[in-house]
């Protein structure tokens, strides 16, 4: 009985983890891949890994961190060594005008960040869109601190270039 | 990128640039694209009445109803039902079969098949049929072949299941999608389905004397 039910809570508190986190997931998932398609299937895998590995978890404070890391391993594992599926700029340009309303900038912001080199775009998701620092962002990607701040400033600068925004700070990249 | 990837400017701690909140703004809304309905409509608390016992037991039902038909949409849980599974995994890719007919000029590239398969746990050779979708999917929380192949009316699918063990056909047929999971001699199986109508004999014997699994 005892068994049962702390399987039942186990399932409950999965459950109510993935309620929360899963949109934060997709999106995460979505702009390291450029694809709705393989960000739904990485989520979907690293989710069922997250279930396997859930009764072993003890630090429900960093959750969200161990779902981030899942998410970006399962992307490395299933769609950056396999290289399966191609990416179609024309495609995801059209994906993401699809989804965007009727404000311009949004959507000219969108295909910017879609356009950004992966090693600017990912830490810029997870300072973002997820509020990862720094240094998680560093520990999570295995580069160090600095090199996780150029990325974020290089990647805001050419942004900001393809906004038509004068960027305060000269070029940015050392060109 | 040059070989010294440090920033030697000025920039505040986390990259960001005082006075540009407008910027930061419309980079955080431009980030949070919008999630798929069916996806958040599955995010959608529950709201027990905590002073009635009646209704925390239903939430909790609704609870675990929710957990367990959650992890079944999204492949990492069988429902129990194989022939169903594959019928809703169908139904979770309706761009799969959505055009009746390909010409050969639309079909997937023997070598693009070939490494799906692969990736799946299978190999398949000459193989008849036209195969016009091809790709990997999360199926009963294994990764698997999901091919589309060119039947006579309309498209066939295609699911190679090598971990899915069956004692003998067993029949699909829902929401007008009929065919046959078939187990093999050399373990696993595979499912073949395709609409109301569809001959699906030679297909199916075909993909059956074409298929071994990956060792």
């Amino acid at each position: 009985m005892t068994g049962k039910i702390s399987h039942l809570e186990r399932r409950r508190r999965f459950d109510a983890l993935v309620r929360e986190l899963r949109p934060e997931l997709y999106r995460y998932a979505f702009w390291l891949s450029r694809s709705r398609s393989v960000a739904d299937d990485v989520v979907q895998e690293a989710l069922l890994r997250a279930w396997k590995a859930f009764g072993d978890l003890r630090e429900t404070g960093s959750t969200k961190q161990w779902l981030v890391t899942i998410v970006r391993r399962e992307h490395a594992r299933l769609y950056e060594r396999k290289r399966f599926d191609t990416v179609d700029i024309t495609d995801y340009e059209e994906e993401i005008a699809a989804t965007s309303d009727d404000d311009p900038d949004l959507g000219k912001m969108r295909q910017a960040i879609f356009r950004l080199d992966d090693a600017y775009r990912e830490p810029l998701a997870l300072q973002v869109l997820l509020g990862h620092t720094t240094r998680e962002i560093a520990e999570l990607t295995d580069l160090n601190e600095a090199t996780v701040l150029t990325r974020l400033h290089r990647a805001r600068h050419r942004l900001k270039l393809e906004m038509g925004i004068e960027p305060e700070d000269g070029p940015g990249d050392g060109s | 990128m040059t070989g010294n990837d440090h920033v030697t400017g000025e920039s505040s701690r986390d990259g960001r640039e005082p006075n540009d909140a407008a910027f930061e703004e419309l980079l955080s809304r431009a980030l949070k694209i919008d999630v798929p309905a069916a996806r958040a409509a599955r995010t959608v608390t529950r709201r027990p009445a905590p002073w009635r016992w009646a209704a925390v037991a239903a939430g909790v039902l609704l609870t675990v109803g929710v957990s367990v038909r959650l992890l079944q949409d999204y492949g990492y849980l069988p429902t129990g039902s194989l022939a169903g599974d594959v019928v809703a995994h169908i139904h979770h890719e309706p761009g799969a079969v959505r055009i009746p007919v390909v010409s050969k000029g639309d079909a997937v590239a023997a070598a693009e098949v070939s490494a799906i398969v692969l990736a799946g746990g299978a190999r398949i050779e000459h193989m008849q049929p036209m195969v016009r979708y091809a790709k990997l999917c999360p199926f009963r929380g294994e990764q698997v072949a999901h091919l589309v192949v060119q039947g006579e009316a309309g498209p066939v699918t295609v699911l190679l299941l090598p971990h899915e063990e069956v004692d003998g056909p067993v029949a699909v047929d829902e929401d007008g999608f009929v065919g046959t999971i078939v187990p093999l001699d050399i373990g696993g199986s595979i499912a073949v389905v395709g609409q109301t109508g569809e001959p699906l004999g030679e297909i199916q014997s075909e993909v059956a004397a074409a298929v071994r699994w990956r060792l």
